[in-house]
C-alpha cells in the first residue's frame, strides 16, 4: 500500500519538503483538535485536555516551519499527490487506536507512535537524499521531532498504563455484546 | 460541473461550523475530511453544491459541510437527489449514505439511479451494519456475523453493491477505505468530475459495534489491475476479489441523463395551493 519514505526521498526538492513538514503539522493541529472535541463530547476530559495540549504543541511547530518557509515559493500539490510513507502523514493520529474510554497513558502511547514515525520520515529523507539543501532541512526537522519524542515518554512516564477493565463502561452504547 | 470559485478555497472553508457528534475512531471523520478535500482539490464552490442523505450516522454529513444540504428521508436520498440534479443541473449534486439507508430501504433507489444515468455522485459509507441503532446486521453483513441481535448470524448472503451499480448502469464504479484520506481524495475527485451517475462504496469502519474493522487498514490494498471501460469486466472482477481492492473499478462513456429535456418542462403550478397552511 505504502511507499517507504526511503523510496520518496529523491524525488523532494527542497521546497516540496518544507510543504510536506507544513502539512504535517497542520493536519496533526487539526487531527488532535478534532480529537480533542470528540474526547470532551465524550465526557473524556482527561483525554480532551491532552489532545488540547498536543494540538498546541504542533501548532508551535507548525509556526516554526511556517516562518522558515516564508521566503520560499512553495508548490501547490493536490491532496493525492503528496508522498507520505504511509496512507497518512505520519503525525495524524490513527483512528483505529482511538476509544472513547482511552485513558491519558493510551493517547500519549498513540501521539508517540506519531513522533517517532514523523521521525523517522525526516530521518529517511535526510539520509537518502543527494541534496544538500534538503538534508540540512530534514536533518533539522528530524532533530525537532526526536526532542518531542523525548517530550512524549516523558509525559508518558507520568501516566500509569490501563487497568485491565479500562474499557468498562456500566452503560455501553451497544444494544449487543 | 459546477463554476470556479472566484479564490483559492482550502478544505477548511467547507466545513460548517458544527461539530460532527460521530464516535471516537469512527470512519466518518476520515469520509468528511476526504470530501472537504476533493471539492476543495476541484474548486468548486460551496453555494454551487449541494449534498442530500438520507438517515443513519453517515448521513449527518451535510450538517458538516459548507455548502447547501438536505437531511432527507431514510432511504430516500437518491430520490431526493435527482429530482434536485433535474432541477437545478448547474449545481454539483452529492448524495450521502450508509450501506443499510442506500442498499436496504433505498436499494431499488440504487437501481433506477444508476439506469437513469444522471449526473450524481453517490457516496455510500459502508460499516456493514446499522450503526445509528446500536447494531443490527445491514445487508452487506456477513451471514455468520453471531450477535444476540442475529444469534447464529443471519444466514443471509450479503448484498454486492459494486456488481449491482455495474449490471445497472452506473457510470463510474469505485471503492475506497476511509482510512485512506489520500486515495478516497482522488477517488472521489475522479467520481464529481466523471459524468453521469458515479458510486463510491466506501469502507468505513464503525469502531463501536464492529472493532474488528479495525483491522481493515491492513487488509486494504490497491488492486492488481487498473480500472477498466468494459463493465462485465469490471463484474467479473469485484466478484472474485476479497472485498479489500481500493480504487477506481470501471469508467464508462454512457451519455449522462439528457437534462435539456427538462428544461423544456414548465414547473409552473400553483405551489401554495397544494399544501395546507
Amino acid at each position: 500500500m505504502s511507499k517507504s519514505a526511503e523510496t520518496l526521498a529523491q524525488h523532494f526538492t527542497a521546497p516540496e519538503l518544507l510543504l510536506h513538514a507544513l502539512i504535517i503539522e497542520l493536519e496533526a493541529v487539526q487531527s488532535y483538535k478534532d480529537l480533542a472535541e470528540q474526547m470532551r463530547e465524550c465526557g473524556n476530559k482527561d483525554v480532551a485536555e491532552l489532545f488540547e495540549k498536543m494540538s498546541v504543541l504542533e501548532a508551535e511547530h507548525a509556526a516554526k516551519i511556517r516562518e522558515e518557509a516564508k521566503d520560499v515559493e512553495l508548490p501547490e500539490l493536490a491532496p493525492w499527490e503528496y508522498r507520505w510513507s504511509g496512507l497518512e502523514p505520519p503525525e495524524n493520529i490513527d483512528l483505529a487506536g482511538v476509544h472513547y474510554l482511552m485513558t491519558p497513558h493510551q493517547a500519549l502511547t498513540l501521539a508517540l507512535e506519531n513522533e517517532v514515525s514523523a521521525m523517522a520520515f525526516f530521518d529517511a529523507v535526510a539520509h537518502d537524499t543527494a541534496d544538500d539543501k534538503v538534508r540540512s532541512f530534514a536533518q533539522e526537522f528530524a532533530a525537532d521531532e526526536r526532542q518531542h519524542v523525548a517530550w512524549m515518554k516523558d509525559w508518558l512516564a507520568k501516566y500509569p498504563p490501563p487497568d485491565d477493565d479500562w474499557d468498562y463502561d456500566p452503560d455501553p452504547p451497544a444494544a449487543i455484546d | 460541473m459546477s463554476a470556479v470559485a472566484p479564490c483559492k478555497l482550502k478544505a477548511s472553508d467547507y466545513k460548517s461550523g458544527t461539530k460532527p457528534v460521530w464516535c471516537p475512531g469512527c470512519g466518518d471523520y476520515h469520509v468528511l475530511a476526504s470530501v472537504t478535500k476533493a471539492v476543495a482539490a476541484l474548486q468548486l464552490a460551496p453555494e454551487n453544491i449541494a449534498v442530500i442523505s438520507g438517515i443513519g450516522c453517515s448521513s449527518r454529513l451535510p450538517a458538516y459541510l459548507n455548502s447547501y444540504g438536505f437531511h432527507g428521508v431514510h432511504g430516500r436520498a437518491l430520490p431526493l437527489a435527482t429530482g434536485l440534479k433535474v432541477a437545478r443541473p448547474d449545481l454539483t449534486v452529492i448524495c450521502a449514505s450508509g450501506d443499510g439507508d442506500g442498499f436496504s430501504i433505498g436499494g431499488n433507489h440504487l437501481l433506477h439511479a444508476c439506469r437513469r444515468n444522471i449526473d450524481i455522485t453517490y457516496i455510500v459509507m459502508d460499516n456493514e451494519i446499522y450503526g445509528m441503532t446500536k447494531g443490527q446486521p445491514s445487508p452487506t453483513t456477513a451471514p455468520d456475523w453471531d450477535t444476540d441481535l442475529a444469534p447464529g448470524g443471519t444466514g443471509v448472503s450479503p448484498f454486492h453493491p459494486l456488481v449491482i451499480a455495474l449490471a445497472s448502469g452506473a457510470n463510474f464504479v469505485a471503492r475506497a477505505f476511509s482510512g485512506d484520506v489520500k486515495g478516497t481524495t482522488r477517488t472521489l475527485a475522479e467520481a464529481i468530475s466523471h459524468p453521469g451517475f458515479s458510486f463510491v462504496q466506501i469502507l468505513s469502519p464503525c469502531v463501536t459495534f464492529r472493532p474488528d474493522q479495525r483491522d481493515w487498514k491492513t487488509k486494504v490494498h490497491p488492486p492488481p489491475v487498473e480500472f477498466t471501460t468494459d463493465a462485465a469486466q469490471a463484474a467479473r472482477r469485484v466478484m472474485t476479489d476479497d472485498g479489500f481492492n481500493i480504487g477506481v473499478l470501471y469508467k464508462g462513456s454512457r451519455d449522462k441523463y439528457n437534462q435539456s429535456v427538462e428544461r423544456e418542462v414548465n414547473f409552473e403550478c400553483d405551489f401554495d395551493g397544494e399544501f395546507l397552511v
